[in-house]
């Protein structure tokens, strides 16, 4: 949906562009424009989401404050929305959209509209996870998806097929358990339990390690029968064991290619960060995937792997991730 | 007369598809069944196949009843093992089989032959069959899904690849392989075994069209494990 956000003087983000593939794998320090990325993304979804500003463009005019600028890919290739603010304000809480003109370019924004509201963010929070919740809570999974269990409960009812496919998954990663199922609790609580494949006994959700959890989110999310249109998942090697990440990295490809064989879902664009060199390495066959972000002083910006030959050249004798360990590829603290 | 034991193998390569497959070809090529050791050795790629390699060898030697260890890789872009590399005390810096080959003999060379065994000699295991772990290293040129194509598209092949890299335009990339044989660039895992498997599958009785269309990264592999038979006395 998004092929490129250009920002300039957004927090670290002075000056720089990132283009954007269907799936984005962002590396780099604390304090890199990672998050502000995301910021940046879901800022666009709420003001897209408001009423237009009243009153003519010109009064919309950015000044010298902050502004961030998306293009998108086909169809609306034609649409350009600016987000922005005047020098002496705060954030970028003004929306400019510049469209084709008539019905043609005003039917395109709107559509353009209802497919930016799909956007989300999650960073996920397995100590939330483990709680019961309730089970009317389930129509969308929460951010730090504190309300798994609802959402499952829901999906078990309502997408039984799809919710069969994600148990699947699951099991097969991890072969310990063979099935979820779930106890009411309290009033109108529900709890998420995984059944031992060895033995009768059931694991309540805060019994399942962190790990454990993090990859049921991450599964649940891939086997959304009504994904968002576009997904950030900020850590998405978090508590995940080095050797199951390639699970990860296939769940979340699930979204941002659909084999036209498994299911019929539109494209989601993916935006994950990881602080993984292990993660990493499994993108060496796809360089155009990874978004390095470097901090120099207080200024951040990003470039794409795929635009830097000389790392390339390096990738057919060192790790990918060992590349980004050792400064080569930047990306690092302390730049 | 008793059966001989099963040969207790140890196996190291890329990933669990390429494992799969590997296993079913060892099979295929030893004629025997075996039985896997450690199976759960992984390295991350080529360059930490090199620089694991020799701990697991320490490991093998002095930790379990392996019998060998076989080793396989990607060639990605590297050079091509080829019969002139096969020369005494010839080492080819930019060929994998050289260097995996270079480490085995480095890393053996100084482990104490006749390692004592962990398990006390037994009527079940009389003695440690062998006195070094034994060495099968091959190389899939570029990638194991060339093998998995052999037979389907005679276009892939050892002399194709090479034949390409010498004249700087090599015939096919690893994702143009990766997309015949998986029908997508991206495999999930279990898709990707799947298809390994069935695609080594075809080879079953037969493995002359492997050996012709890959004989040197295939051949030494298939060389060094027919060895064994040998060696072991299987
Ligand atoms: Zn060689």
């Amino acid at each position: 949906m998004i092929s490129a956000v250009h920002f300039k003087d957004f927090k670290a983000l002075r000056s720089t562009a990132v283009r954007l593939e269907p799936f984005n794998l962002l590396i780099g320090p604390s304090g890199s424009g990672k998050t502000s990325l995301i910021e940046a993304l879901l800022r666009l979804r709420y003001l897209a989401g408001q009423a237009p500003a009243p009153g003519p463009a010109s009064a919309l005019a950015f000044l010298n404050g902050p502004q961030i600028e998306f293009h998108f890919h086909p169809p609306f290739e034609n649409v350009r929305v600016t987000l922005g603010c005047q020098a002496d304000e705060l954030s970028c809480h003004r929306l400019r959209v510049d469209h084709p003109p008539g019905l043609a370019g005003a039917r395109q924004w709107a559509e353009l509209r209802t497919q930016l509201h799909g956007i989300r963010a999650y960073l996920l929070d397995h100590q939330a996870m483990g709680a019961p919740v309730l089970r009317s809570a389930g129509t969308e999974l929460a951010t730090n998806a504190s309300n798994l269990a609802a959402v499952l409960a829901q999906r078990a009812q309502q997408a039984p097929v799809a919710f069969a496919h994600l148990v699947a998954d699951f099991c097969r990663i991890m072969p310990e358990f063979s099935g979820l199922d779930f106890r009411g609790v309290g009033e109108g609580h529900v709890e998420l339990r995984a059944a031992l494949r060895d033995s009768p006994e059931h694991l309540s959700c805060e019994n399942l390690s962190q790990g454990t959890l993090y990859l049921l989110a991450i599964l649940t999310l891939a086997h959304d029968p009504q994904p968002p249109t576009l997904l950030c998942l900020e850590e998405a090697d978090r508590g995940v064991h080095p050797r199951l990440l390639r699970e990860v990295r296939d769940a979340l490809y699930r979204l941002s290619y659909p084999v036209a064989t498994e299911t019929t879902r539109p494209v989601v664009q993916v935006i994950a960060t990881t602080h993984s060199p292990y993660l990493l390495d499994l993108f060496r066959d796809h360089p155009s995937e990874i978004v390095l972000a470097h901090k120099q002083g207080n200024a951040a910006t990003f470039e794409r792997l795929s635009e830097r030959p000389d790392i390339l050249e390096l990738m057919r004798e060192t790790n990918l991730g060992d590349l980004w360990y050792s400064g080569i590829l930047g990306g690092i603290p302390g730049d | 007369m008793r059966a001989p034991e099963a040969m207790k193998l140890a196996l190291l390569s890329e990933s669990p598809a390429d494992e799969a497959a590997i296993s079913i070809l060892v099979g295929y090529v030893l004629g025997a069944p075996f039985t896997r050791v450690q199976p759960t050795l992984r390295a991350r790629g080529w360059p930490s196949v090199e620089q694991v390699l020799p701990a697991i060898l320490r490991h093998l030697h002095f930790n379990t009843e392996a019998d060998g260890l076989i080793v396989v890789v990607d060639s990605d872009d590297s050079v091509v093992h080829t019969p002139q590399h096969e020369a005494p005390a010839y080492h080819h810096p930019g060929c994998r089989i050289c260097r995996l080959r270079t480490v085995f003999r480095r890393t053996l060379k100084n482990l104490p032959l006749n390692a004592a065994h962990p398990a006390p000699a037994t009527s079940a295991h009389p003695r440690i069959r062998r006195e070094r772990v034994l060495r099968a290293v091959g190389l899939a040129v570029p990638a194991m899904e060339a093998w998995y194509l052999c037979g389907r598209d005679t276009s892939i092949t050892e002399a194709a690849w090479t034949q390409g890299q010498a004249a700087g335009r090599v015939p096919y990339t690893r994702s143009e392989l990766k997309w015949r044989v998986y029908g997508t660039e991206r495999p999930t895992l279990p898709h990707e075994i799947k298809r390994a498997v069935q695609e080594v599958t075809r080879h079953q009785g037969d493995l002359l069209r492997l050996e012709h269309d890959f004989p040197q990264g295939f051949g030494s592999l298939a060389r060094d494990l027919r060895s064994w038979r040998a060696e072991s006395g299987h």
